[in-house]
């Protein structure tokens, strides 16, 4: 048999490195306007009024009073509304929309329109829960009553900007009276479901397509669907092409960020071992609940990352405040939890005077134990063979003795976790409901029908490849074809690193059928849909039982020199082992690699965003500190087969899986390179300046 | 109306009027001429684009100075041999490559920036700044060329020559960049030192601190009460040096670092120049 993981090139490689793709910013459409949009200037307060400027010919205003469905843009909570109608929640809350077709006219009208809110104290810290969620194994009581000791401690992550290549944007026309939508996104029937509701329109009338995507990280997942039913409510009213591109600054200040987040830990320590644990972690929502309570509840089931506690109770509450609301981002709350509960191993280690390493190791999990929420760890971990790996190829042990002289300011810092895949609980079964198509025609050519949207991660290569490998047919041979949601399935959104695991396993089924029953000359068509596999159980108002069909696992090494004059951070290097069951292409599961270790280390150490009064600092590219290629050191990356019997070829997820250890690895690389215990990330210059001088 | 003069007298011909605001490799002008994709860039002046002036493209070694000329690229002075080692550091850690081919030292001077990594140099080896216009010629040193953040004593009908480095050798050069990042990063803090040593005497001491007030900070009374020294008497009375800039050091919070880090690290690297003599 051939070797899956054997790479090729990837099929849109020549055309993007050529500059020949053609983005959302490049599509024009004849008589096209563009839409610019009033924001809010405060954090807090209600519209009294708003005074447009005279418009001239050919320019219009569209704001609330001319949605024709619901004010609210479908998501999974639903509570974010297209254009506000009285309250405003945070500062670049978007009031109205401005069309024309001159940009710089436009802006000069932009700048005529007279704001008047009447403004209120906004509510900036985490007082105000929006949503809480909570879950528990065993008897914690009981461990807390029986422990010898009891350890605590408090971590705060900042927020992470996903830093797209491609700002936000969308091309709207109506054709065939169909309002067609063509955008920079992540999942095409969240836009289309979102549109069709807030234009009160049949889904036969609403068309969304896919435009060639230039990064997402999650940016692109529920945001769009904002943005996209403001274009609806505009091509509803002026019935002309419309093209509505953010600015740079425009979309870091008005888009979702990873939320900021407070965890605490408190663990009941007996004989040296961790027998229970309470755990709470605050993420902060911002203006609008949105996805936060999924995110949320991904953090929670982190709670213990790749350790088995035996009682376990864990709360989390996702905050209200008068920011900009926060949503998906690759690791979606997970990076913020492990990140805590790496740290909270380590620390509880040296607070027992116990190796660290040792100490983690001896609560590591093991198959067949029970999960955070009693569901079951049921095929094989291999994280003690990828730890050994990992510390062999980095020279782990030795540097970590090395590196505990005083005098030197290096230091190496180990992470290991896991990333549960696909939709949390039943959310495959019960609300994405999967569906797929592979088609052919009579010159045997195939199509394949997914609405998966090929980011940068790779799935037009990918899902290609495991079609073509099963029918045993040349890549050329099978058509993928961007998205469009009058031709595609809704095979589910293209997020949870789900898209090889759920729709190239659905796909594999389907080619699969294909070949059993080909006809030659023929034109047929197969279509399945997901099914749950039989042994996920899953209570998810009590979070209990299976919280993820499979998981994927990591270790992450990294090495820093810290300058003991300026205290800045020098990133060394980094090693990596993953098992993702089985890599579909090996070159581009070590690009996910390396793309996803460099924003999850630098979350760890670089990537700054604060806020003051509401107002977010960091709102440029100058500012916004992402790692350049000389911050990344030239990795080593490593991948072990553990095929998963239910995936493709064994594949599970691999999208999120990279980014989730960065934090903890590098944190505590520069916990000992500075002899100082870092609770904080970013741990920044500037912070570790704070801890040296003040302990 | 823009124009793109073919010879430096036809651009000081044009300066004359006094609307113009020069353009050379436009790193610095376009960004704050921002507008929008697909709209004209609203300049909010007249441009006068003078990158493609070849006559002030060039790096001359004189007896006394060299001379480089205002169109000069970051990148051509890398590959010049004359160019002094210490500002060939802080260029490496300009922008970042693609950047280095056209951006210029006179930009770097035109923008008056506090953080700006090439003037911090010049300061440090008593640039002098050629400005010309079309009533002739004058030398100035730069720091009464720079006067504060964007401002600058350059007439509206004058522009850049040449800048002059004076040709001088150092027992020791300092230079460190204190960025976000390694590349592409605006300074937080920057400090660029010199010493000349004889006999194990301190000759002559030189310290140049950006980003820390709102011109780049270098004091000659200060640096002449440490000459005459001995380098271990020097050594011995670090702390002396760093607290004799501690009113000059009067950094800012903003949103790339704060005040504190800028004023702690502007000590520890007075200390780590001294240290390392
Ligand atoms: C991504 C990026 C990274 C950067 N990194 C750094 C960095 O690390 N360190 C740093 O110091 N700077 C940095 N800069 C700023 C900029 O690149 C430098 O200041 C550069 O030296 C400007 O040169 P220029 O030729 O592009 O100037 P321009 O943009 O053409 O001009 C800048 C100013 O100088 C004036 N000017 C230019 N030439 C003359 C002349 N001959 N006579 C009179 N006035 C003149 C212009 O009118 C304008 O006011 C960065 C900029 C960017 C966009």
């Amino acid at each position: 048999m051939k070797n899956i993981s054997k790479s090729i090139d990837k099929v849109d490689a020549h055309e993007k490195i050529a500059g020949e793709t053609a983005y959302i910013s490049d599509i024009k459409r004849e008589d096209m306007v563009y839409a610019m949009t009033l924001r809010s200037p405060v954090a807090s307060g209600t519209i009294r009024n708003i005074t447009l400027p005279t418009l001239p010919e050919g320019y219009a205003a569209v704001g609330p009073e001319d949605i024709p469905g619901r004010n609210l843009v479908t998501m999974i909570y639903e509570d974010w509304p297209v254009f506000p109608e009285k309250r405003v929640n945070y500062i670049g809350e978007p009031l109205m929309l401005l069309l024309g077709p001159d940009k710089e006219r436009l802006a000069s009208l932009l700048d005529a329109v007279e704001v008047d809110i009447e403004e209120d104290t906004p509510v900036l810290d985490y007082s105000h829960s929006g949503v809480h969620l909570h879950y528990e194994k065993g008897d914690s009581d009981k461990a807390f009553a029986d422990a010898d000791r009891i350890i605590e401690e408090t971590y705060t992550t900042g927020y992470q900007e996903q830093a797209y290549i491609e700002p936000q944007g969308f091309v709207g026309y109506i054709e065939d009276e169909t309002y067609t939508v063509i955008g920079s996104i992540q999942c095409p029937y969240y836009v289309h479901e979102a549109v069709k509701v807030t234009l009160d329109e049949t889904d036969e009338n609403v068309r969304v397509l896919q435009a060639p995507v230039g990064g997402a990280f999650g940016g692109k997942e529920e945001f769009p669907s904002v943005m996209a039913t403001q274009l609806a409510v505009a091509l509803k009213k002026i019935k002309r092409p419309i093209k509505m591109i953010y600015e740079r600054e425009e979309d870091m200040v008005s888009t979702t960020k990873r939320h900021p987040s407070k965890t605490t830990i408190r663990a009941a320590v007996k004989d040296g071992r961790i027998t229970g644990m309470t755990s709470h972690i605050g993420i902060d929502g911002g203006a609008y609940i949105g996805l936060s309570e999924v995110v949320l509840s991904r953090g929670m089931l982190a709670a213990t990352n790749a350790y088995t506690i035996e009682h376990l109770d864990v709360d989390g509450d996702v905050y209200l405040t008068n920011t900009v609301p926060n949503g998906a981002f690759r690791g979606f709350g997970a990076p913020q939890m492990i990140y805590a509960i790496e740290m909270f191993m380590h620390h509880a280690a040296k607070e027992l005077g116990e190796d660290p390493f040792s100490f983690r190791k001896a609560h590591m999990v093991k198959q067949g134990d029970w999960t955070s929420t009693g569901g079951k760890f049921r095929d094989p971990i291999l994280l003690d063979e990828m730890i050994e790996k990992a510390a062999d190829i980095s020279d782990y042990h030795k540097k970590r003795k090395a590196y505990e002289d005083e005098n030197v300011y290096k230091g190496i810092g180990m992470s290991w976790f896991f990333h549960g895949c696909g939709f949390t609980g039943s959310g495959e079964q019960h609300i994405i409901k999967s569906r797929v198509e592979v088609e052919k025609d009579a010159q045997d050519t195939v199509y394949i029908h997914v609405a998966a949207v090929d980011m940068g991660q790779g799935p037009k290569t990918t899902l290609r490849k495991i079609v073509a490998d099963v029918l045993d047919l040349p890549i050329e041979r099978v058509i993928f074809d961007y998205p469009d949601t009058h031709r595609v399935p809704d095979s589910g959104p293209t997020v949870a690193s789900r898209t090889a695991m759920i729709v190239g396993g659905l796909l594999a089924r389907a080619a699969k059928t294909l070949k059993e029953t080909w006809r030659e000359g023929e034109a047929q068509k197969v279509e399945k849909r997901y099914q749950q596999p039989d042994y996920v159980e899953w209570d998810g108002e009590c979070m209990k039982g299976d919280a993820y069909p499979a998981y994927s696992w990591g270790v992450n090494v990294v090495e820093v020199e810290v300058d003991k004059h300026t205290y800045e951070i020098d990133v060394k290097d980094v090693y990596s082992v993953y098992d993702l069951g089985k890599a579909i292409d090996e070159r581009i599961v070590l690009g996910q690699a390396d793309g996803g270790q460099a924003q999850g280390v630098a979350y760890g150490y670089l990537e700054v965003m604060s806020r003051e009064n509401g107002r977010l600092k960091q709102t440029n590219m100058t500012d916004y500190i992402i790692p350049t290629a000389m911050d990344m050191p030239k990795t080593d990356n490593h991948l072990i087969d553990n095929p998963y019997p239910y995936g493709p070829y064994g594949a599970k997820g691999g999208g999120e899986l990279t980014l989730v250890g960065g934090a903890p690895a590098v944190a505590q690389a520069i916990e000992q390179a500075v002899g100082r215990r870092v609770r904080d990330i970013p741990a920044t210059p500037e912070y570790l300046m704070e801890l040296i001088h003040n302990g | 109306m823009n124009k793109i003069p073919e010879s430096l007298n036809e651009a000081l011909q044009y300066l004359k009027e006094g609307t113009y605001d020069v353009l050379a490799g436009g790193t610095d002008i376009m960004l704050k001429n921002r507008g929008y994709a697909e709209a004209p860039v609203p300049f909010k002046k007249n441009m006068l684009y003078i990158f493609n002036l070849d006559e002030l493209r060039y790096i001359a070694t004189h007896d006394e100075h060299i001379a480089i000329g205002a169109v000069t690229s970051y990148a051509s002075m890398l590959r010049h041999p004359d160019v002094p080692d210490i500002l060939k550091r802080s260029i490496r850690q300009i922008a970042g490559p693609a950047l280095r081919h056209v951006a210029t030292l006179a930009g770097n001077i035109g923008n008056a920036s506090p953080s700006a990594d090439g003037v911090l140099v010049l300061y440090l080896l008593d640039a002098r700044i050629i400005l010309a216009s079309a009533d002739g010629e004058r030398e100035v040193p730069i720091e009464d060329v720079i006067t504060g953040p964007g401002k600058h004593t350059i007439r509206p009908e004058e522009m850049i020559k040449e800048i002059r480095l004076p040709r001088r050798t150092f027992s020791n050069t300092f230079f460190k960049k204190v960025g976000a990042r390694k590349a592409d990063a605006i300074s937080k803090t920057s400090l660029a030192g010199a010493a000349r040593l004889h006999d194990n005497v301190v000759e002559e001491l030189r310290i140049a601190i950006g980003a820390v007030n709102v011109t780049v900070v270098r004091d000659r009374s200060i640096e002449a009460s440490f000459k005459g020294l001995t380098l271990e008497d020097l050594k011995a009375r670090v702390d002396e040096v760093a607290a004799a800039y501690d009113s000059l050091i009067r950094p800012i919070d903003d949103q790339r670092s704060n005040a504190r880090y800028r004023k702690q690290v502007s000590f520890n690297l007075i200390e780590a120049f001294i240290r390392q003599l």
